[in-house]
């Protein structure tokens, strides 16, 4: 049996009532930290050690969900500045906005985006994807250590 | 033939010919003979005379010597035996009667008296001879013999001969020539009637038969020989009169279309308004212009030669004096625009000046004609029309640019009206979910049943969101038209919702769908509307049934989908693609009633046509057309 793992995922999203639902999706999948950040900014200066977070000593996430729609950076700028930077580069990004259009799908992708998730407005909503998106990523995914 | 001339003919005329020259043959030989005759009977009777009367006198000398009467008179019965004597007598020498013999005895002669001198005497057809006796020179007597002497007689005798022998050379006439004519005039009239022939058939190609080698034999072939010669000329006169009639028919021919061409440019002329032009060979006018002193002005004195230079705008002069100089170089029709002085306005007018050159029959150049065409007006029109090309273009930009912005902002409207809109729309479901599993079972029934309605609104404001944005988003998206596989895109979108779809089995029947062209995604959704609401609405059927497939004509493909669910009212089909027009309850079956005015705008797009129809309680049918490509 394998060692139970334990996965950091940040999380950028700047709606708090999508950010609770999502974490409360990715609750119970797998033992988590979820660091949730509010735009893309701090998202940049939390993986990059800069900013506010110059000091933090932590690993980097083992997975980040990221929102496109975001005053200040926005998504797409984020995923181009993780992707571009070797040590950011091999962390699975998760793109989950509510855009459906298939130019922001199609950029996601161009950009290195891992996965590209519609937030739903149904019934389950985006607790259930975040769910199972994370279950996914999470569980299923391999990952780098570490 | 021969009767026809009757008897002027040939035949007649030998005959005539051989008769005449056997008749003067015949009666110049009887002539001479008949005279011989005559003259030969009358010779030899009195020669007979004389010597009878000789003899008779000697006989008679001694009766007369011895005055014997009986004697003499039985020497006189002697000449019984001579029919022709009537009477003989002797005459002693004093001339009286000795003896006499009378042949007719009945009626004895009457002597004359006294004999004549010795001789002949003819009268009344006798012929008497006085002869005298001589005895040793003394004469004695005379003899007086009387005979007949009918040379009347003897000459008809003789004509009577004649007209037997000229019976007979008559007939032996008529023989030969009726012998000759076929060596004669038969060749001829065979001649003649092969020249009637000719001329009655107007035939050349007869000929005459020769049948003879002679001069008529020789006619023949003369008379051939014409025909011959008559033939060929008569067929060049024929030739060359033919030719001469068609030329002269061409001549008509273009006199005809001269004399029209010739009107039509003189009223051509007249019809146009154009100024005629009409210079020497170097350009110059050598002649009154009156067209031209018309529309410029000048005069004569001022035109003439090349002044006429001077009437265009000083800035044309240049080019003018090139394109002429070139032009008499090597002479070719030309056309130049240039503006001139028209002295009707006070100022240059735009015209067009066309010229042609013209040559002799020796190809020498001989003058310039044309025309001055004032195309001032249509120059005007041509800048107005230009000018207003360009405000149009500019108005066309303007208003696209506007459009333009319009579009973006609509477009960033509608982009962040369906994220604005969602983020709310999204708190509230899930929200109300959560609230559902941390809080839902203490809630009662019908707090359960009032969450169930936040939650399943939520869910709906979101699904019109969704077709809200996509409808808007339709009209601004170019559409892409490739080739589409008809079949592939029903099968997978079909799968993908029965996939979704909770309900009894569905009997699913896919004809054959032809290939179209056209926006795939778009058509997608055409589908994925057409397929869900037959899902949809066939659901509450025991058995429900979908059929999907179509029917080409030479213009369009027509696809349908048929279920066999609830249908809907079909008075109420105009409705039915409205937006938000729902002909259901929401409770029975859900929907935006956004879907079906979707499907209608993207057909509409691809220029076909979309309708539907149906039995209530039996099921609907919805059909859509798309034009083919060719």
């Amino acid at each position: 049996m394998e060692e139970i793992e334990h996965i950091h995922i940040l999380l950028v999203e700047d709606n708090p009532l999508d950010a609770e639902l999502t974490m409360y999706g990715l609750r119970n999948t797998i033992a988590n930290t979820i660091t949730w950040v509010k735009d893309g900014q701090e998202a940049l200066d939390y993986l990059f050690r800069q900013g506010e977070y110059q000091d933090l000593d932590a690993a980097m996430p083992g997975l980040i969900l990221l929102d496109l729609k975001m005053p200040r950076v926005d998504g797409t700028e984020v995923l181009l500045q993780v992707k571009a930077d070797s040590r950011t580069r091999r962390i699975p990004v998760v793109v989950m906005t509510s855009s459906r259009e298939e130019s922001d799908i199609l950029r996601s992708y161009d950009l290195g985006a891992n996965s590209y998730v519609v937030k739903p407005v149904d019934f389950d909503g985006i607790s259930d994807v975040a769910k199972q998106a994370g279950f996914y990523w999470m569980v299923v995914n391999r990952h780098l250590q570490r | 033939m021969r009767l026809r001339y009757g008897l002027s003919s040939i035949r007649y005329k030998l005959l005539l010919t051989l008769l005449a020259s056997n008749l003067c043959t015949l009666l110049v030989a009887a002539a001479v003979l008949i005279y011989n005759d005559l003259q030969e009977y009358r010779l030899n009777l009195s020669s007979e005379l004389n010597t009878q009367a000789e003899i008779l006198g000697q006989a008679s000398i001694a009766a007369l010597e011895f005055n014997d009467p009986k004697v003499a008179q039985e020497n006189l019965a002697l000449l019984k035996i001579k029919p022709g004597i009537i009477a003989a007598g002797l005459y002693t020498a004093t001339g009286t009667l000795f003896a006499g013999y009378s042949r007719q005895h009945s009626q004895p002669h009457r002597f004359p008296p006294l004999p004549g001198l010795d001789g002949i005497q003819i009268a009344d057809k006798e012929m008497w001879l006085y002869k005298r006796v001589v005895n040793q020179q003394e004469i004695l007597g005379t003899v007086y013999l009387r005979a007949h002497y009918d040379l009347q007689q003897r000459l008809q005798h003789n004509l009577g001969i004649l007209a037997g022998v000229g019976l007979l050379s008559l007939l032996a006439s008529l023989l030969i020539s009726t012998w000759l004519q076929t060596y004669v005039s038969k060749p001829i009239t065979s001649v003649s009637d092969t020249a009637l022939q000719v001329v009655s058939r107007r035939d050349f190609s007869l000929r005459a038969h020769k049948s003879t080698d002679d001069e008529i034999g020789y006619l023949v072939d003369a008379f051939n020989e014409m025909l011959a010669e008559i033939g060929r000329r008569t067929e060049a006169i024929e030739a060359s009169q033919q030719a001469l009639e068609h030329e002269v028919a061409e001549r008509r021919e273009t006199q005809l279309a001269l004399q029209h061409s010739e009107r039509r440019n003189r009223s051509l002329l007249t019809a146009m308004s154009v100024t005629i032009w009409i210079s020497d060979k170097l350009g110059g006018f050598a002649t009154e212009q009156p067209a031209w002193a018309d529309y410029t002005g000048q005069s004569l004195a001022e035109y003439q030669g090349l002044g006429w230079r001077s009437a265009f705008h000083p800035d044309d002069q240049g080019h003018l004096d090139r394109a002429w100089a070139r032009a008499i170089s090597q002479p070719a029709s030309f056309e130049l625009a240039a503006r001139l002085w028209h002295a009707g306005s006070s100022r240059h007018r735009h015209i067009t000046l066309r010229t042609a050159p013209l040559f002799d029959q020796a190809g020498e150049l001989v003058e310039w004609i044309g025309g001055i065409s004032d195309t001032d007006d249509r120059y005007a029109a041509e800048q107005a029309v230009v000018q207003l090309n360009a405000e149009l273009e500019q108005r066309v930009a303007e208003r696209t640019a506007e459009l333009e912005t319009a579009n973006k902002e609509l477009e960033s409207f509608s982009y962040s009206v369906s994220h604005d809109l969602r983020a709310p729309v999204r708190a509230i479901g899930g929200f109300a979910a959560l609230l559902n599993q941390h809080q839902g079972a203490q809630l009662n029934a019908e707090g359960q049943r009032l969450l169930g309605i936040v939650r399943s609104e939520a869910t709906r404001m979101g699904y019109l969101i969704d077709d809200l944005l996509a409808f808007s988003r339709l009209g601004r998206q170019a559409m892409q038209m490739k080739p589409v596989d008809m079949m592939a895109l029903v099968q997978s979108t079909y799968s993908h919702l029965q996939n979704q779809h909770q309900g009894p089995p569905v009997q699913f029947r896919l004809g054959n769908l032809p290939d179209t062209l056209g926006d795939m995604s778009l058509l997608r959704q055409v589908w994925v509307n057409l397929l869900s609401n037959a899902l949809k609405f066939s659901s509450k059927q025991a058995q429900p049934t979908i059929e999907v497939g179509a029917i080409s004509d030479d213009e369009k493909h027509t696809y349908y989908v048929r279920d066999n669910g609830t249908g809907f009212d079909p008075a109420y089909k105009q409705k039915l693609f409205g937006v938000f027009q729902r002909l259901h309850d929401a409770a029975d079956y859900p929907g935006t009633g956004v879907g079906l005015a979707l499907a209608q705008r993207i057909i509409n797009r691809h220029n076909g046509t979309i309708w539907a129809d149906s039995t209530p309680g039996e099921g609907a049918t919805f059909y859509f057309t798309l034009p083919r490509s060719h």
